[in-house]
């Protein structure tokens, strides 16, 4: 080896060796982990311990219909949400643009336990200002933590709230990115704003918008905070358990590392796998 | 087909003037050149035609209609932009029929239109692409495509040639020539390159800050500018201009020196009105009027500092004093070469006289 690249190596061998042992190892630590009884001590190779147990086990089977349920319903609603956002914000009728592209994304910043106190405060059945605001319009007051359904819209509400900007900034990224003349010339075609917005906004902002779907996708997956701060470990009885909260609680309140670093594989699986079918659903056709 | 009238249109922002009462008739079929220097306000004036600008004073009419109110889409009119602004993500051919289509016009005529483009445009071939899979030259002769698709009363042309290389210009040139030609259409086409508008115009409207500066057909901007702004824009390589101070007038006739060329100086005829004795003014002259030594009313001798000999003519540039350049065309100069000294004549004929405003005197 040429004492140039010697020297290169010698500079970046701290750095790798803390990424070797906090990044590579626990990779490979926590796969090796996954095919072991760790229930029993000494821990004893078994696959079927935890493999096999995952694939029975109606909890992790709830843990995934949540998830799902929750990706299903809220990436969607939320792309399109950001999405609708982004256009109001590059409308040049508004005013306090700054203003506003801040307030979108402020959610982003603030901590999460900040948000997760404030939001069961304002969904708190009996004086919370969401149940107040229902009534004051002839709804009955919903008990949002005690009934498994409206604890589950909450948390798509919740992520929603606090992710929605974020994705907005992007997608106004990417609109900005769209020349103006394009849409001069769509006028002189007399093509309507509407269909300006069918025909030309949304399929050049596919690639954009399919970005912010599959960093969606990995962050639903991985859900863990609003579970366990907003609706109290996945309340009620684990009506809003999700992967990432069920990974928890085996590795950290039952200590069974086999089977959380299974789970952990298994979500990394499956959003590899569902954004891998977004993007060949939203492949460019040749 | 229309006649497009302008009378007295302006442009404000705020208080700043973008356009200033611009007043133009352009007739049916006529091509129209709107020429000047970068901001002098041409691409705004032709946006305010398509409608894409709104206009603060005047009137602007295509054909019997004020259009002043009317929606772009609603003008009849198709314009080609400087960036092409072609569909990015639709082929060619979906760029083409993208309007009719969206505007539920019959299947079998929109195809029909696009195919009759696609042979007037000799694109046939690149239909299936996409615009990013297209050359400047290509996707250029497609944004002209999707502007006749549409059949306007009036084509408008935003410096459609500024991002091509100078032979495709040339060739995009004679093309757009012959089109109007074929399609009969009245064109308006911008652009700050007086060859573009020397070549291509029927009028040329030549603008300067807002202001139209004259209105004419080329070589009657070429021969009569109406001030020395013109003269100087218009013709390649410029218009000499010639400082000078007036120290004879007779009312018939008068005598000017020239400051900054050895105080040559020389009698023209000039009558009214007569500029006061000690007047600053300017003489120009077109680089291929000089004469011959002897042939004129004024013999200048010039070192030639450059001779650019470009085969059929040669253009020698003489920067004598005062940091004056003189640039002659000489078709009889081969030989002559650097530090060569040359006598040439200023001629009566060709000589114009501008005062200190730039006005035309003569």
């Amino acid at each position: 080896m040429q004492l140039r690249n010697r020297a290169a190596y010698g500079f970046l061998a701290p750095y790798l060796l803390i990424f070797a042992a906090f990044w590579i190892w626990p990779i490979i630590s926590s796969f090796m982990m996954s095919f072991q009884n760790t229930r029993i001590n000494p821990w004893v190779f078994s696959p079927g311990a935890n493999w096999g147990r995952l694939f029975t086990d109606p909890a992790f089977y709830n843990a995934l219909k949540n998830t799902m349920i929750i990706l299903v319903i809220q990436v969607p609603v939320m792309i399109t949400l950001a999405t609708v956002m982004a256009v109001l914000l590059n409308s040049p009728l508004l005013k306090a643009r700054g203003l506003f592209r801040f307030a979108f994304f402020a959610p982003v910043v603030v901590g999460e336990v900040a948000y997760a106190a404030v939001f069961r405060l304002m969904f708190n059945l009996d004086f919370g200002i969401i149940n107040k605001l229902l009534n004051s319009v002839g709804i009955a007051s919903i008990s949002w933590f005690s009934d498994a359904s409206a604890a589950m819209a909450l948390l798509i509400i919740a992520v929603t709230w606090r992710w929605a900007g974020y994705n907005t900034i992007i997608i106004l990224a990417g609109l900005q990115s769209i020349p103006g003349d394009v849409y001069e010339a769509a006028t002189l075609d007399r093509v309507s704003k509407l269909r300006q917005f069918i025909y030309i906004t949304l399929p050049l902002l596919k690639p954009i918008i399919l970005f912010c779907v599959v960093l969606s996708i990995i962050g639903s997956m991985q859900l863990f905070t609003e579970p366990m701060l907003i609706t109290n470990r996945g309340g009620p009885g684990g009506g809003t358990e999700t992967l990432g909260l069920f990974l928890y609680r085996q590795g950290f309140t039952s200590l069974n590392f086999g089977y959380a670093s299974a789970i952990a594989y298994t979500m990394a699986a499956l959003a590899i796998l569902i954004s891998l079918l977004n993007l060949w659903v939203g492949r460019d056709a040749k | 087909m229309a006649e497009l009238s302008l009378k007295n249109v302006g442009k404000r922002f705020g208080s700043y003037e973008i356009i200033r009462n611009a007043s133009l008739e352009v007739a049916d079929g006529e091509f129209v050149v709107f020429v000047g220097p970068s901001g002098c306000g041409k691409s705004t004036l032709l946006r305010m035609i398509a409608g894409l600008e709104p206009i603060t004073d005047g009137e602007i009419s295509i054909g019997d209609t004020v259009v002043n109110n009317v929606e772009p889409a609603d003008r009849g009119i198709a314009m080609v932009f400087q960036s092409y602004a072609l569909y990015p993500h639709m082929t060619v051919e979906e760029n083409l029929a993208f309007g009719l289509r969206m505007t539920g016009n019959p299947k079998a005529d929109t195809e029909r239109r696009v195919q009759r483009v696609a042979d007037i445009l000799q694109i046939k071939e690149l239909m299936k692409r996409r615009p990013k899979q297209l050359s400047g030259g290509q996707r250029q002769r497609v944004a002209i495509g999707r502007a006749i698709v549409r059949e306007p009363r009036v084509f408008l042309f935003d410096e459609p040639l500024s991002n091509l290389d100078a032979e495709l210009r040339v060739q995009m040139r004679v093309e757009i020539s012959r089109l109007h030609k074929e399609l009969g259409t009245t064109m308006i086409y911008v652009t700050h390159d007086q060859t573009e508008a020397m070549t291509l115009a029927n009028k040329i409207v030549v603008l300067r800050s807002g202001n139209i500066e004259q209105i004419g057909a080329p070589l009657d901007l070429y021969d009569n500018p109406a001030n020395q702004f013109v003269a100087g824009f218009v013709g390649s390589p410029k218009m000499n201009f010639m400082s000078a101070e007036i120290v004879a007038a007779d009312g018939e006739n008068v005598t000017l020196t020239l400051v900054n060329q050895g105080n040559v100086q020389l009698t023209l005829p000039l009558k009214n009105p007569p500029p006061s004795i000690g007047d600053k003014v300017t003489l120009g002259v077109r680089p291929e009027h000089f004469a011959k030594a002897g042939e004129g009313i004024a013999d200048l001798t010039i070192k030639v500092d450059v001779a650019e000999h470009l085969g059929n003519t040669s253009y020698i540039y003489a920067n004598v004093a005062g940091g004056e350049q003189l640039i002659i065309e000489r078709e009889e100069s081969r030989n002559e070469n650097i530090r060569d000294t040359l006598t040439i004549a200023i001629k009566s004929s060709h000589a114009l006289l501008f005062d200190s405003d730039g006005n035309r005197l003569r």
